[in-house]
């Protein structure tokens, strides 16, 4: 499945990406990979009835998401990946899910973590996530919406953001 | 008393409850909540925080702009499958006016479908042509 955006955002399935990205990118399938989320019948509907018809929805565990992403037989199916944090993200990477760039969409405030950007609030764990990232050789940058500014995140801004926290 | 909730995308429903107040004074049991800077669980918990200052059983409304947003999926996942809540998608100044004027002489059921089919109402061509 080639994934045309993977993207870690804490709202899930929501309007940037369902009309944003989705309008944009033409995805045929959304995969929301959630452990919590796919353990859960109910908010599994809730989220999937979010997703335009045209477009097809998986809401799986991460590990079921990164052997989906690795089965050959849907290489024709344009795949928009979203993960509500990075450690998830890291997990499918690891897992050999076939992922180069990743966009940190939204990760808003909560107690404990502090501004990197207006809409990407981050702690310690996060940070040492992101950087494991870059460690795997993927590209990082933070971008809510297609033709919003998208901010880089290299090595020396997260290094700086962990001496700042 | 029926409660009502105004859940959008940054400052709509603050200004709705804003103008609603400007027309009809003070209104207790009518709040906004903006789904600003927060994640699913934290706009899911504010939802429920404000379920939970109910007192009595009169039931709730929440009053979201737009389906298949972040305050769609949270307002579902906080409220569950409970009687006497009542989330509608789509709201507008209209409905709130209605909620007002009718919620001390409806029950919550009869309430939702009256605001629901008041803001459907007010969705009309007006002029031009």
């Amino acid at each position: 499945m080639p994934i045309i955006l993977a993207r870690i955002d804490d709202r899930f399935i929501h309007g940037q990406v369902t009309v944003g990205w989705s309008r944009q990118l033409r995805p045929d399938r959304i995969i929301l990979a959630d452990n919590a989320i796919a353990a859960d019948t109910w908010q599994s509907r809730v989220y999937a009835s979010s997703v335009p018809p045209e477009i097809q929805v998986s809401i799986e565990s991460v590990a079921r998401a990164a052997a989906d992403l690795l089965n050959t037989a849907t290489l024709d199916e344009r795949v928009l990946l979203l993960t509500g944090g990075v450690g998830e993200m890291n997990e499918l990477v690891h897992m050999g899910a076939p992922i180069a760039k990743v966009n940190v969409g939204g990760l808003h405030f909560s107690a404990g973590k502090k501004e990197m950007l207006p809409f990407v609030f981050v702690d310690a764990a996060d940070l040492k996530a992101l950087l494991r990232l870059l460690d795997a050789g993927l590209e990082l940058s933070a971008q809510q919406v297609p033709g919003g500014r998208e901010y880089l995140l290299d090595r020396e801004r997260l290094l700086a953001m962990e001496a700042a926290l | 008393m029926i409660r009502a909730l105004v859940m959008t995308h940054g400052e709509i429903g603050a200004q709705l409850v804003r103008v609603v107040e400007m027309i009809m004074g003070p209104i207790a049991g009518l709040t906004a909540l903006s789904n600003g800077n927060k994640a699913a669980t934290e706009l899911q918990d504010d939802v429920k925080a404000w379920l939970d200052k109910s007192e009595d059983d009169a039931g709730e409304i929440i009053l979201i702009d737009d389906y298949g947003g972040s305050c769609a999926s949270a307002a579902v996942i906080a409220c569950g499958e409970v009687e006497n809540r009542t989330i509608i998608a789509g709201v507008n100044l209209a409905m709130l006016l209605g909620y007002v004027t009718w919620r001390d002489s409806e029950d919550q059921a009869e309430l939702a479908a009256k605001v629901l089919n008041k803001g459907r109402e007010a969705i009309t061509i007006v002029g031009g042509r």
